[in-house]
């Protein structure tokens, strides 16, 4: 079942190769992942050879796979609207890249892990590409050199930890228990080589220098998949690991790390955010303020609660990103000045990117002022006090472009084309929807359940 | 690698590198089928392959086979000594117990440390994947020098990921010829902040 279950998205993918039609691509991507996500409901705690499907990795299966269904879906109207006959390409990527995501949610063995990821840093190497052109190439080219060597950093340390646990096994549970035999100096050595390695990919400072190029240069659905899910895989390898020196009795020394990267990141997006003039970069800072407070979460030792970040940061970040797809259809225009009054040209798209946007600021009702909310109670003193520094320019450098966008004067072109499919608006819809009923009601018994096997206090 | 100025050479030594990695993982293999089976796969893969595929794109592409590089050569040459000490200096923290071949791990440090010199200082786009070939040997030879190497299906994964990479970067570096009409990453720097 779990072999089944990793290979799915494999069949729209080889799909996308022959077919043309951007109706039936979307069709068979969402069918694919649906699929899945009824199937891993059901394959829950099975294991088979190196793959087992625990708590955590369900977590993000489920939510990768659901993303996917409804970025598939939006996908297939954005490039109907923007009229790209090439819209195979993102499919064919975008479901290599499912592949990827899927095998790196069901492994259980750390090298297999490893292996996907760098399998998802590639796939979305060609989803950044998609069409080309000079600045997608530029973004593309760093994207994969960068990450590449990123990824062989973090090899080394899974090579470390292999030699540490004496060449015996690769499997996380397995290694959980030897771990305690291991030599502690080393294994932090290890562990910092993993935290820069997968580090890099999840954006954290300063190691984000491919992130904002590659998600404002990608076609914006995969803009979305970018911030919402694959930054997501590399903060799940980093869970597995902060676990493993947990259980090592070592999580003192990783959590210093993982607070002081998670806040670098946050005051460093705080201050990159005021400089941007694309909005699509805007959202890209954000993505690396979220996943650098999701970190520090984890290194406040609470998986649960940096599990619920990633959450309902990815949910916000996608329907933002799915907003600003829009935006771009109607302005043609990346830079901030260009756009003007979207609430009188297109009401829908600027409820949605108001309310997503105030959802990244972690504004309440949403879900992520419950989960920075939840941190900042447990944080030490000096690191409130920056952690609330952070979140207020953050704050500041979102919404000050937002309302220039939506409610500032409008450059005075007529928007007569405007593209008007349901699923453009739809989409997004759903997710804010989506992200306003789980903020109101927070998941926690169920995430904290979901993380029960990543506990290593006992 | 530093030093040298002609990437046929360059090539060629990364092949002999490999040639070598597989005598070593040979030599280490004392008769395991798996490490034996590893150890060729990567020969066919590393050793011939991807340095035929290399050839072919240099030739396919048309540029100089130049190294053109930010550092000059007696420059890159020092720095390289100078990463090899590093390498040479701190590698004796990085033997753990246990350790198959302690004298290697060095080696590799530097190998990886000369790797990350050649991706950061050279213009060309191709010289960079070879840097980062260099680098992933880097990798290789630690695994192999650590331990008896990564289980044989984890480092099946590993160079297929490492040749599915290079692939890639082989097709991008064929559209930033066809779009810029040179192939110099020192010049393509539109996205900033």
């Amino acid at each position: 079942m779990l072999y089944v279950l990793l290979f799915i998205p494999l069949l729209p993918a080889l799909y996308a190769l022959r077919a043309r039609e951007t109706r039936w691509l979307a069709g068979s991507a969402a069918a694919g992942a649906v699929l899945s996500l009824g199937l891993s409901l059901l394959a829950q705690n099975q294991a088979a050879g190196p793959l087992r499907l625990d708590g955590v990795g369900l977590f993000y299966l489920l939510l990768t796979d659901l993303l996917f269904a409804l970025v598939a879906l939006y996908a297939g109207a954005y490039f109907q609207a923007s009229q790209d006959r090439e819209a195979w390409r993102f499919y064919a990527a975008g479901n290599l890249f499912l592949f990827a995501m899927h095998g790196a949610y069901l492994a259980h063995n750390l090298g297999l892990l490893w292996i996907f990821v760098e399998g998802s840093t590639l796939a979305s190497a060609l989803l950044v590409y998609h069409r080309g052109g000079a600045r997608a190439l530029e973004a593309t080219w760093k994207y994969l050199m960068l990450g590449s060597v990123g990824i062989a950093l973090g090899l080394i340390g899974v090579i470390l930890v292999y030699a540490l646990l004496g060449g015996a096994t690769l499997d996380w549970q397995m290694a959980r228990e030897l771990v305690r035999a291991a030599n502690p100096a080393q294994l932090k050595l290890a562990f910092a080589f993993l935290l820069v390695g997968f580090g890099t990919k999840v954006g954290l400072f300063p190691l984000q220098a491919w992130l904002p190029d590659a998600h404002s240069e990608a076609p914006s659905p995969a803009s979305a998949l970018l911030s919402g899910t694959l930054l997501n895989v590399a903060f799940y390898a980093l869970l597995r690991y902060a676990a493993l020196l947990g259980s090592a009795g070592l999580f003192g020394f990783a959590a210093g790390f993982l607070q002081s990267f998670g806040l670098a990141s946050l005051l460093a997006a705080g201050l990159f955010l005021f400089a941007q003039k694309d909005y699509k970069r805007l959202l890209a800072y954000s993505s690396m303020e979220h996943m650098g407070l999701a970190i520090y979460a984890l290194g406040l030792g609470i998986p649960w609660l940096a599990m619920l970040h990633t959450l309902f940061h990815s949910l916000a970040k996608t329907a933002a990103f799915l907003s600003a797809g829009n935006l771009l259809l109607a302005y043609q225009s990346k830079l901030i000045a260009r756009v003007g009054a979207v609430y009188r040209a297109w009401p829908a798209t600027a409820g949605l990117l108001v309310l997503s946007l105030l959802s990244l600021a972690g504004l309440p009702p949403f879900g992520l002022f419950y989960t920075e909310f939840q941190a900042l109670f447990r944080s030490s003193p000096l690191a409130m006090g920056l952690y609330l520094l952070g979140l207020l320019g953050v704050f500041a450098g979102l919404l000050w472009p937002l309302s220039r966008m939506v409610f500032g004067e409008g450059p005075g072109m007529s928007l007569g084309g405007l593209p008007r499919i349901r699923a453009l608006v739809v989409v997004p819809a759903a997710l804010v929807g989506l992200a306003l009923i789980l903020g109101l009601f927070p998941p926690t018994g169920v995430v904290e359940h979901l993380a029960e096997v990543l506990s290593w206090k006992l | 690698m530093v030093g040298r100025k002609s990437l046929d050479a360059l090539i060629r030594l990364y092949a002999l590198q490999n040639v070598l990695l597989a005598l070593l993982a040979f030599g280490l293999a004392q008769g395991e089928w798996p490490l034996v089976l590893a150890g060729l796969v990567l020969l066919l893969l590393k050793g011939v392959l991807i340095p035929r595929y290399l050839f072919w794109l240099l030739e396919r592409l048309g540029v100089s086979h130049e190294v053109e590089s930010y550092l000059s050569i007696p420059l890159s040459l020092l720095l390289g000594g100078v990463l090899v000490g590093i390498g040479l200096r701190v590698g004796s923290s990085f033997v753990l117990e246990g350790a198959q071949l302690p004298e290697a791990v060095p080696v590799a440090l530097s190998l990886i440390l000369l790797g990350m010199l050649s991706m950061a200082s050279r213009k060309k786009a191709v010289t960079q994947v070879m840097g980062f070939l260099g680098l992933e040997n880097g990798v290789f030879l630690l695994a192999l020098a650590e331990t008896h190497g990564l289980p044989l299906f984890i480092e099946l994964g590993v160079a297929l990921d490492a040749f599915a990479a290079v692939v890639l970067a082989g097709v991008l570096i064929f559209r930033i010829r066809t779009t810029f009409g040179h192939i110099d990453t020192a010049r393509m720097r539109d996205l900033k902040g």
